[in-house]
């Protein structure tokens, strides 16, 4: 019988036995640990996102009435017991479509996002890891994707290709990932120089390795700050293009199309566009918390909360400091 | 610099290249005879025999390989002219121009708006770090940030316009007409001015040249003055270029709710209603412009800030 035990891959590859790099940041145990002593941004943005989120998870389940049933004798009907956030043009209870609205928004925001974020963070890594001429192409990109407004740009797409989810989603990417890009190249090139990077080359790691088990886990934390910022700024431009009409198709229906909706009964029924809006607004500010509540929190080691005395003089590469540097409208 | 110059400017004709090669393409995109929506654009006469439409698309050239057309239409646009508008049949030219300067009204009065609360709001807040009006400060930008023009921008019109009858709901007819697009439109930049306000100045507030200078006896207004603010306004210029360029053709949704006629409401109408010739006018002007202001920005960028300089020298 030969035996069926393979000789252990570690000896040929002897880069693959290293271990995590040491100041590895595990984001997700990080983020649940900090809600008890991080920023209160963060503090406050986790719990209204958490229930945001669950809200809009459980609405097959907890939402009042069909968001589609209409009831014309109980138009623009104001707040009461039955229907919490009363009731839109046509009778639809304005709860239900909230919730049903939300999902839409919420979801094409998250798909674009992290489509944006994976895109960006390799690109930029790769343009700091391999520098020449993929560096040059990448960042002079950037410069230039970076100035063009969103809207602007989603209004050139769909006179190309008509209005549709595809061109929606596109159109967010095509400007959205340049701000990861950079915040990537600029974390990755500070990892360049560390020492690990050394190690990890001397023992002959291949690159891809080196890029995907050593730089970029080192800088998930403020790339995961980025996309929480990011979150709340593509949330909004959704509801913009649905408030143009371009962005969700009826007969789906999103917070930006409600807003539409409602424009025409501002007066009569103001709570309707008040509401669509407010929906818009808070999800987008409790993303804003997390994200400045992540990037305020220093990342090395466990530092239960921020001194307040004046000033920190560091110039690492944060959120914050890339999106300084430009944040399209 | 010169180094800095020339590739920018080689970014710039590449981001040209592109987007025309686009914006020529739109009339061949979606349904419809391509040549018939390039004549419409080019010759003034709305009922067209499918005999006059095939000699003219001989005439001009449009049954010719598309990269031939496409340097052909090139030449056209670069001396500015795109052809006449669907709708109004007037030159593209004539549109984008007045739409661009009443956007670039908006844009400049919005962003002065902001910077004029947001610059003392940061200062205040970066003096004071972990103070409870710090964290004030914090929380009124980050929901400036995350709020969606087109939801304040209704609630404005409603109370001032509806309900108290102060200001006119929409239109563009004077210093009255301005002040809640640009209310609406100057929140978001508002509170991401003050961010970096903040951030650059806490950084400048902890350089050994202000200890410096308050130790020499300078007060600390004037040293915050004097020292701060030479040093802390330069990421908050960049940002002021950065939304500059973007409102422009950004601010679609503000202009199309008060019904402004600025550059966003014209791309956003060519677009709902076809008008190639109007977007593809509108697309360039807007997308170069962009580019530009932003080149002019990283070069004055350069210049002001001696730090930059000498590393680039």
């Amino acid at each position: 019988m030969p035996s069926l035990t393979a000789p252990p891959a570690t000896t040929r590859e002897p880069w693959r036995r290293v271990g995590p790099p040491p100041h590895r940041p595990n984001i997700f145990a990080s983020m649940v640990r900090g809600i008890g002593g991080r920023h209160w941004t963060f503090k406050v943005g986790t719990v209204l996102l958490t229930v945001i989120v669950l809200v809009l998870v459980l609405t097959p389940w907890i939402a009042p009435h069909d968001p589609a049933t209409q009831d014309l004798t109980n138009r623009l009907a104001g707040p009461s017991a039955e229907h919490w956030f009363g009731t839109d043009h046509l009778g639809r209870d304005v709860l239900s479509r909230l919730m049903w609205g939300g999902r839409f928004s919420v979801t094409i925001a998250a798909i674009t996002l992290t489509i944006c974020a994976v895109a960006g963070t390799i690109l930029g890594a790769l343009a700091a890891r391999r520098g020449g001429w993929i560096d040059e192409l990448v960042m002079r990109t950037v410069d230039v994707l970076v100035c063009f407004p969103d809207v602007v740009v989603a209004l050139f797409l769909i006179a190309l290709f008509g209005t549709g989810y595809g061109t929606l989603i596109a159109a967010l990417t095509i400007t959205g990932w340049t701000p990861f890009a950079r915040l990537m190249r600029g974390l990755a090139l500070e990892i360049n120089a560390k020492e690990y990077i050394e190690a990890a080359e001397i023992l002959g790691s291949p690159k891809w390795f080196i890029l995907f088990r050593h730089v970029i886990p080192n800088a998930l934390r403020p790339v995961a700050a980025m996309s929480f910022l990011r979150f709340g700024h593509k949330l909004i431009t959704v509801g913009a293009l649905s408030y143009l009409g371009l962005g969700v198709q009826p007969p789906d229906s999103d917070w930006g199309k409600m807003l539409l909706d409602a424009q025409p009964y501002m007066e009569r029924a103001p709570w309707v566009g008040i509401l669509a809006g407010a929906a818009i607004f808070v999800t987008a500010l409790s993303v804003t918390m997390i994200g400045q509540g992540l990037d305020l929190s220093k990342p090395r080691g466990p530092r239960p909360q921020e001194t307040p005395t004046a000033g920190t003089a560091d110039n690492e590469s944060t959120a914050s400091t890339t999106i300084e540097q430009g944040t399209a409208p | 610099m010169l180094m800095f110059l020339i590739r920018r400017t080689l970014v710039l004709m590449v981001t040209l290249l592109v987007v025309s090669v686009l914006a020529f393409l739109i009339p061949y995109a979606g349904e419809g005879d391509p040549a018939r929506k390039i004549l419409r654009a080019r010759v003034n006469d709305p009922a067209l025999t499918q005999d006059q439409v095939n000699a003219l698309t001989h005439e001009l050239g449009l049954d010719r390989a598309l990269h031939l057309q496409y340097f052909d239409w090139l030449k056209q646009t670069l001396t500015g002219d795109f052809g006449l508008s669907y709708t109004s049949r007037s030159p593209v030219g004539d549109l984008v121009l007045p739409a661009l300067s009443v956007s670039i009204t908006l844009a400049l009065s919005a962003l002065l708006l902001a910077l004029v609360f947001a610059v003392p709001l940061g200062i205040v807040a970066a003096t004071r770090r972990g103070s409870k009006l710090d964290n004030a400060v914090t929380f009124v930008s980050q929901s400036a940030v995350s709020a969606p023009e087109y939801w304040i921008g209704p609630v404005l019109v409603l109370v001032f316009a509806r309900y108290l009858g102060w200001l006119p709901s929409g239109g563009w007819n004077g210093i009255a007409y301005i002040v809640m697009p640009a209310t609406a439109l100057a929140l978001r930049p508002l509170g991401y001015f003050t961010q970096v306000t903040r951030a650059a100045m806490s950084e400048v507030l902890a350089a050994p040249y202000i200890t410096a200078a308050r130790s020499r006896g300078l007060s600390f207004p004037k040293t915050l003055l004097r020292h701060g603010m030479r040093n802390s306004m330069l990421p908050v210029m960049t940002l002021f270029s950065f939304w500059f360029a973007g409102l422009m053709g950004g601010s679609v949704v503000i202009e199309v709710i008060f019904n402004i006629p600025g550059m966003g409401r014209l791309l956003y109408t060519s677009v709902v209603n076809n008008d190639i010739p109007v977007i593809q006018g509108g697309m360039m002007w807007i997308l170069t412009l962009a580019v530009v202001v932003n080149t002019v920005t990283d070069l004055l960028y350069g210049v002001l800030n001696p730090a930059i300089r000498v590393t680039h020298a």
